[in-house]
């Protein structure tokens, strides 16, 4: 046979073969049925039954979660990456967890201290913490008081490089009376403890000798394969690049988990995740884009969003750089009545979320009684004629004593936020306000006042982005004044640089209030004031979307804790 | 002149010139350390994002720079980074007061650092261990790429503008025209999405192997199939026109044409007369490769998930892992020496003409 007439039998032939390996065990299940499930509410849950233990030649209960991004460490000391510290829910276990609504539930204590039960002291200094009795490693080892001043002693250790000594070096003295006791006390009332101590515990009896070894824990072995566990799974393996595995503790000593293995699939960036939840290979994601959710839901997967705390925002910046027409309240409010975001919600997020109206919405330190500035241009315009702002040039950019109203808005890269630059930009300039925007990596967009950062620094006038504190704590050091950044504190907290007495002093006076109805009014009244003088001008409520597929059951996911009841999870089979 | 003592002669003229090729890497790496260093700790900060979601705290960035050797002048990281900081004492507990010496040895004595993601593992333990995942998904890819471009070339080159030629020009033009990217998405959406979407046998969209199967050979061959054809597909089009460009050239020389007069088969005068003289631009395309087969496919490896180099590099990029992301770089810089000399010898080899001096 010619040359040429080989040619395309030997290339049909390689098709051929490149199908038959394909063919080789793959999975060619039909795609299932898309249903219909509010983007917003929760899967319904079925209740949780005492589980029966199972058929002997029942098949195993697998799960993959798909995370776009992969572990830098099992200990959570080593790592504040969220990816990884969530999983901590899942093998390691807390003192308390918060649940679907966020209320705090015991987990390794017998009660949630508070001023009743004598576990918070009242002048909020001391914290007693009661263990329960029947608490245990993975390898039988009872969990004690010394874990927890293990833990303690590691985070703050010197020879320890953790990512983060917070709250920890906060504390004056730290004892265990016996086994099951211990007792925290600050040198200042800490208001936040609940949502920011004990979220994690190490083993004593495992990491104490490697210490005493080695000198400190950054190398340890256990950091990226954990030997013990103190949750409903233990760590099986870490493939780099690929998987981590986790099964069943069957020495757990709270309700045995009904999935028998967890794997997190690290893949490298959205389509793929979108790809694998579609395809079946992947039975959990998060982070979802709204442009996404109707592709899975079309594909049969549920998506449903989870308060979190994150409020998108706009920071307006009051330092020396700033423009000086952001001095001006009636400024700020035109800026906040000129731009429709309600219409960007509902045009860019699917209606999937609304403009946040405080920096605390979706808790109860969310004053009910405020609403959020509406889209009236008519009044904006009025207002920044009253302000003086008048186009005296007639190009279209307001000016007033000589100066253009130009604002520079800056944020990151992320599609969305440049999205909502451009909407901004357009609805501002109707008002006669010249909006340039900038758009930075993240690392170089949240970089502190000492590095450079370009809001801390005046770079911007406008800020954009998302963020919380210690949801769902409300405490905050974003508007203190003793937080502006500067030469001499070049870390300041506040790179907006504003300074409000009343703000400040009421901030000041919720982190040493113990009693919730009072805290709770203090930030209600912070609410007006913020919202009232525009300091920060609420977006969209930055809800976490997450996507489930439809053989899951008994799904809860808390916006604290999202794996909390991670041992109630099961497949339907 | 006697024919045998030439070739000590030329063995020992290439011996000094790979010689002097390899004492002249040594500043060449230098500059390039010096150079990438420099940018990556001046544009990146690697303590902004360790907060996590949040922007890391004031007191904790204090700290990390500290202990992490990040307060000290560029300069000065950089001579940590090459020579190490065991010889100096640092300040362990935070008091002002260097009270420990250092334990970095340098890159110079093969300590690449430690990474800051992965903390406290050693940068060369996390960059060996995704080499092997690289060289198994860029070797074949090569292998794929050099066998489909020479048929390809060749054929065409011999079936110079038949419709068989204009066809694979008009598609190698389109595959050279075309994004890795568009290519990698595509391919995925063919033959993942839709495929299992129609009841067809489908291929996994990434990752090196199920997880729940486990790291078989089927499986790692099957994962391996969608990236391959992405890598393969530009550069099969870009190899078979260099291919066929110089197979014409060498077809049109008179010795071939004395060859076919002598009667010779014309499969021997393809692969011994035309193709060895037409090999040294297919070397040459091959010599500036061999690198990327360490390198690995970063766009590819990101697409697919493949857990390789390429990927390794993008994700501790990101977050300014100078340690990982100077040792992958290092690492190159002496793959693309190493292949330079390579090539140079493959030229000697190829054309006795060729001599060092």
């Amino acid at each position: 046979m010619a040359t040429h007439k080989k040619l395309p039998l030997l290339l049909g032939i390689a098709l051929l073969l490149i199908l038959a390996l394909v063919a080789c065990g793959t999975d060619t299940a039909a795609p299932t049925t898309p249903t219909e499930v509010p983007v917003d509410a929760p899967p319904v849950d079925t209740p949780a039954d005492t589980p029966a233990a199972p058929p002997v030649d029942a098949p195993r209960k697998v799960a993959t979660f798909i995370w776009t991004q992969e572990f830098d460490s099992l200990n959570p000391m080593y790592t504040s990456m969220w990816f990884s510290s969530i999983t901590q829910q899942i093998w390691n276990a807390a003192a308390w967890h918060f649940d679907v609504d966020n209320n705090p539930n015991p987990v390794l204590v017998t009660q949630i201290p508070d001023l009743e039960n004598g576990g918070l002291s009242a002048d909020g200094r001391s914290i007693t913490l009661n263990l329960r009795d029947d608490i245990r490693w993975s390898d039988g080892t009872p969990i004690t008081s010394a874990d927890f001043l293990f833990t303690y002693e590691m985070t703050m250790s010197p020879n320890n490089i953790v990512n983060s000594t917070y709250p920890y070096s906060l504390i004056q003295s730290i004892e265990a009376p016996d086994a099951r006791t211990v007792v925290t006390t600050f040198e200042e009332p800490f208001i936040p403890w609940m949502a920011t101590m004990w979220t994690y515990i190490l083993p004593e009896h495992v990491l104490r000798p490697v210490y005493e070894a080695e000198g400190t824990l950054d190398t340890a072995a256990w950091n990226l394969a954990p030997t013990v566990s103190a949750g409903p799974y233990v760590f099986a393996e870490w493939e780099s690049g690929s998987f981590t595995r986790f099964v069943r503790n069957d020495n757990y000593y709270g309700t045995p988990a009904k999935i028998d293995e967890i794997f997190f699939r690290f893949v490298p960036d959205d389509a793929a995740q979108v790809a694998s939840l579609r395809t079946g290979a992947g039975d959990l994601g998060t982070f979802i884009s709204q442009a996404d959710i109707p592709t899975l839901e079309g594909a049969g997967v549920e998506v449903f969003a989870v308060v979190s705390g994150y409020d998108e925002g706009w920071y307006m910046y009051f330092g020396e750089e700033a423009h000086p027409a952001l001095a001006d309240k009636n400024v700020r409010q035109a800026i906040a009545l000129c731009f429709d975001r309600f219409a960007l919600n509902r045009d860019l997020l699917l209606g999937l979320t609304e403009p946040a109206v405080t920096f605390w919405d979706n808790t109860p330190y969310a004053n009910p009684n405020l609403e959020a500035w509406p889209y009236d241009p008519d009044r904006g315009r009025a207002l920044l004629e009253n302000a003086g702002w008048i186009d005296t040039t007639g190009n279209g950019i307001r000016d007033k004593d000589g100066v253009e109203l130009i604002l520079v808005h800056g944020t990151t890269t992320r599609a969305i936020r440049q999205d909502t630059q451009a909407v901004a930009q357009q609805q501002l300039g109707e008002c006669g306000i010249r909006l340039e925007t900038l758009s930075y990596s993240a690392s170089i967009f949240f970089q502190s006042y000492g590095n450079g950062g370009p809001l801390p620094t005046g770079e911007l006038d406008i800020a954009q982005w998302s963020a919380t504190e210690s949801f769902p704590d409300p405490d905050t050091p974003r508007w203190l004044c003793a937080e502006i950044p500067g030469d001499e504190y070049p870390d300041g907290n506040n790179d907006q640089k504003i300074c409000d007495e009343e703000l400040d002093s009421l901030f000041r006076r919720q982190a040493t209030q113990i009693d919730f109805e009072e805290r709770q009014q203090t930030f209600w009244r912070i609410g007006e004031i913020m919202l009232d003088n525009v300091y920060w001008l609420g977006i969209w409520q930055d809800l976490d979307t997450w996507a489930v597929s439809s053989r899951m059951e008994n799904v809860n996911i808390s916006g604290a804790n999202p794996f909390y009841s991670i041992a109630e999870w099961d497949i339907r089979q | 002149m006697n024919q045998v003592s030439l070739i000590p002669v030329k063995g020992v003229q290439m011996t000094r010139y790979i010689i002097r090729r390899l004492l002249q890497a040594i500043p060449l790496l230098l500059i390039v350390s010096l150079i990438l260093f420099l940018l990556l700790y001046s544009i990146a900060d690697p303590l902004t994002m360790m907060g996590g979601r949040n922007p890391t705290r004031p007191e904790d960035r204090a700290r990390l720079a500290r202990q992490l050797g990040l307060d000290k002048p560029i300069m000065m990281q950089y001579v940590y980074w090459l020579i190490g900081n065991d010889w100096e004492m640092i300040d362990v507990s935070g008091d002002g007061e260097p009270d420990t010496y250092g334990r970095r040895k340098g890159i110079l004595r093969g300590d690449f650092g430690v990474s800051i993601v992965t903390r406290g593992k050693p940068a060369l333990d996390i960059i060996w261990e995704r080499v092997p995942n690289t060289l198994l998904l860029m070797i074949p890819a090569q292998i794929v790429i050099l066998v489909f471009g020479l048929i390809v070339g060749i054929y065409s080159a011999l079936r110079q503008y038949s419709w068989v030629d204009n066809s694979i020009t008009t598609l190698s033009f389109v595959g050279f025209s075309m994004p890795i990217f568009l290519i990698a998405l595509l391919s995925i959406y063919l033959f993942s999405v839709l495929f299992q979407r129609w009841g067809l046998p489908s291929l996994p969209p990434n990752g090196m192997f199920d997880p729940q199967v486990g790291k078989t050979t089927s499986q790692v061959l099957k994962h391996m199939i969608l990236p391959i054809f992405a890598i393969a597909f530009i550069d099969v089009a870009r190899y078979s026109r260099y291919i066929r460009s110089s197979m014409l050239e060498v077809m049109s020389q008179d010795y071939i044409r004395t060859a076919k007069a002598k009667g010779l088969r014309r499969v021997y005068i393809i692969a011994v007369h035309a193709m060895r003289n037409a090999s040294l631009p297919i070397v040459t395309l091959i010599g500036l490769d061999l690198p990327f087969l360490l390198a690995g496919a970063v766009v590819t490896e990101r697409i697919f998930a493949w857990p390789g180099m390429g990927r390794l590099f993008l994700d501790h990029l990101d977050r300014s892992d100078g340690a990982v992301v100077m040792g992958i770089v290092i690492l190159l810089a002496i793959a693309v020496i190493l292949s330079q000399i390579l090539t140079d010898i493959a030229y000697a080899l190829l054309d006795p003409r060729i001599r060092y001096d």
